[in-house]
């Protein structure tokens, strides 16, 4: 598995007149496990702390490294082994068919069409999306779309796979089917849920409240302490 | 903006196995080039009319039907009526006629190859038509890429005035200039980051590597 280092990390944005809003602050955590979940309310800075693993943001203080590679610094060379997957996949699918879009991934790889189109033929292959590659990807079902985006960024096999609330807009259905088939990866996978479901799926989960990391431990002990966080009044009221 | 996009003209590749569809690509590329040197040669409206039929004929030889050009032509007529308008005004009807279907013309033939080539076969040959620019210092597959961005984006920012003109419809807001086009720019705005950051994160906006 992968190193994935964060220390001391604050992510802070401007605003305008205003005194600067924090999003992060004071992380530090090494994540080696296979799968690592993390939970935390709306805006509690869940997709920041994804994004920062991917080097799509950088971080305002602090370091983030996956295995010794900073993000800001190496982003390139982080970005060959982070593989990134978003919540909504039109985001994400830019190519107007499954296999174009796996084939797009592939471009720097293989230069080689006919190579290439085999090769996006095997990854459609193994998550058995043949059939649908080159229907349009607004024809597809929500689940099929997901897992489409994850075959395009699994196309060029990273290391470690980044996924940020994969299953909030697919029923259960759909949910079943991304489940078992993040099950069937060997890749180090971290995502973020409000699935608490899938969280229990983890060896690892960190709560995030606040921009800070409330809770780190086994999955079922983060649950119950998310829980029992949410069912307490919150300062606002 | 994630609703379903536009099916005009350059929605994109229509499967079929036409005349059109087995025509070989530099003879396509050549069509939609000679349709936008047409807008300087072409001087007569009733010469602009004949080449417009001859590439509406076309379409409809290569089975691409009729729903896609009544899309198109719907988003286009508002830009023809005042540019035509426009044109009336300044140079007189001839003028504005000529103009309009050199417009029409360039946007059908267009079309033509966006719906009879695969945009992962016309990324290849951007690619490979980009590759002298590379002694430039230029990225013949960033070159691509941003060729597949922006024919991917057209049907997208077409479905966002569909969608933000139907949620106007539903408010009663039909006439109100404002309500139909301030989300539309919002939209695109917000489909252009997301984009990017999707690229991002794929690696896709990062420079050339070994294997270039």
């Amino acid at each position: 598995m992968s190193r994935i280092e964060l220390a001391g990390v604050r992510v802070a944005v401007p605003v305008e007149d205003q005194p600067e809003r924090l999003i992060l602050d004071g992380l530090s955590a090494v994540l080696t496990e296979q799968r690592v979940a993390v939970i935390g309310a709306n805006g509690s800075g869940k997709s920041t702390l994804l994004r920062l693993l991917n080097g799509l943001i950088a971080p305002t203080a602090g370091t983030v490294t996956v295995d010794g590679l900073d993000t800001g610094r190496d982003g390139r060379a982080v970005r060959q082994r982070v593989g990134f997957v978003f919540t909504d996949p039109l985001s994400q699918l830019v190519m107007p068919t499954g296999r174009e879009d796996v084939e797009l991934s592939l471009r720097r790889r293989q230069r080689n069409r006919t190579e290439r189109a085999a090769a996006a033929q095997a990854v459609l292959d193994r998550f058995a999306l043949g059939p649908l590659a080159d229907q349009s990807v607004y024809d597809l079902s929500g689940g099929e779309r997901q897992l489409m985006a994850l075959a395009a960024v699994l196309a060029v096999d990273p290391d470690v796979l980044v996924l940020d609330e994969p299953s909030t807009l697919l029923d259960l259905r759909n949910r079943e089917l991304l489940r078992r088939s993040l099950a069937g990866l060997a890749q180090q996978i971290v995502f973020s849920t409000h699935d608490l479901e899938l969280a229990l799926d983890a060896d690892r989960t960190l709560v995030v409240d606040r921009g800070r990391i409330a809770f780190d431990g086994a999955p079922a002990d983060a649950v119950t302490f998310y829980r029992a966080l949410c069912s307490a009044p919150s300062e606002a009221a | 903006m994630g609703g379903r996009p536009s099916h005009g003209v350059l929605a994109g590749y229509v499967a079929g196995n036409s005349w059109l569809h087995r025509a070989p690509l530099w003879a396509k590329f050549l069509g939609v080039v000679a349709a936008g040197a047409a807008s300087f040669v072409l001087l007569d409206w009733r010469v602009s009319a004949t080449a417009l039929g001859v590439v509406l004929l076309a379409w409809l030889s290569a089975g691409l039907g009729w729903r896609r050009l009544a899309a198109s032509a719907r988003l286009l007529a508002p830009l023809c009526l005042v540019l035509g308008a426009f044109q009336w005004w300044q140079l007189g009807p001839a003028t504005a006629a000529r103009i309009v279907l050199n417009l029409a013309l360039c946007f059908v033939a267009a079309g033509l190859l966006t719906a009879t080539v695969p945009l992962r076969t016309l990324l290849d040959a951007v690619a490979r038509l980009a590759r002298p620019f590379r002694r430039l210092g230029a990225n013949p597959e960033r070159f691509a890429l941003a060729i597949a961005i922006m024919l991917r984006s057209i049907p997208v920012i077409a479905g966002a005035f569909d969608e933000v003109g139907e949620a106007a419809r539903a408010r009663g807001l039909e006439r109100d200039v404002r309500a139909r086009t301030v989300p539309v720019v919002l939209s695109a705005v917000a489909y252009a980051r997301r984009t990017g950051e999707a690229l991002a994160a794929r690696g896709l906006g990062d420079g050339d590597d070994d294997h270039a």
